[in-house]
């Protein structure tokens, strides 16, 4: 089955290598996966929030 | 202690306003907003709370009553007060055709699609109820709407009991109109 695959330059992954150490992962892949994540359910619930005010606010519910 | 009637709007806020009102509470609500054919009995809403966000100066009148906040305001209540919220549960697809009308009959733009804003929706119940969780100076109560006009008298209890306070439940029972129970699923 195809598994997209992202490129990360060399002096990235190093850096990437060494916080994945430091905060204790065990791997680079694991340590990046868990970020990306994170960084994507955030982006979500921002733009749900901003949805959310939208709506009350259409609905005379918040100025 | 502040009384807070939440939830999304169309959940059912504005008929448990008036039944803590039917009970002998004090209400915290002006004529900001009158009764129309989405809410015939009335809204019981206090216009400052819509700036509650950039001007919360106004929350100590709510002392000792009861006043309405919807959903996403309550991050905006100072913590130097204790509240106790009952928080209203409607099924999501009820609450969106309600809220869909209404916007409608107000000429504002839809919005998403229903199915994506039931999933914001969803995001945005689930990060306040966790929220809401870590919070210590809020007690909450979670009030099924459906449960509420099916089965009036047994909410009213628990409500009674939540709250700790004596009020008239036969009042609060008999403010319940099954007939404005629209948008129903079934």
């Amino acid at each position: 089955m195809f598994e997209p695959r992202i490129k990360v330059g060399k002096e990235l992954y190093a850096t990437l290598k060494t916080a994945a150490t430091v905060a204790g992962y065990s791997s680079v892949d694991e340590f990046i996966l868990h970020i990306l994540e994170k960084a994507a359910a955030e982006i979500s619930q921002a733009q749900s929030e901003e949805e959310v005010r939208r709506r009350l606010q259409g609905l005379g519910y918040i100025e | 202690m502040i009384t807070v009637v939440s939830g999304l709007p169309r959940s059912g806020t504005s008929l448990m306003m008036q039944m803590l009102q039917a009970g002998g509470m004090s209400i915290l609500a002006d004529a900001g907003r009158p009764a129309d054919e989405h809410n015939p009995k009335g809204y019981l809403e206090y216009q400052k709370v819509r700036s509650l966000k950039s001007d919360n100066s106004w929350i100590a009148d709510a002392e000792g009553r009861v006043v309405k906040v919807v959903s996403q305001l309550l991050y905006h209540l100072p913590p130097a007060h204790e509240y106790r919220i009952i928080f209203m549960q409607r099924d999501l697809d009820e609450v969106l055709r309600s809220q869909e009308k209404m916007l409608a009959g107000l000429q504002q733009p839809s919005g998403p699609e229903r199915d994506m804003m039931r999933q914001h929706f969803t995001r945005h119940l689930a990060a306040l109820d966790e929220w809401l969780g870590t919070q210590a100076h809020f007690s909450r109560f979670e009030c099924n709407f459906s449960d509420l006009i099916t089965k009036p008298a047994a909410a009213v209890q628990e409500i009674v009991r939540f709250l700790g306070i004596p009020l008239n439940v036969q009042s609060m029972a008999e403010a319940v109109d099954p007939i404005l129970y629209r948008q129903r699923n079934n």
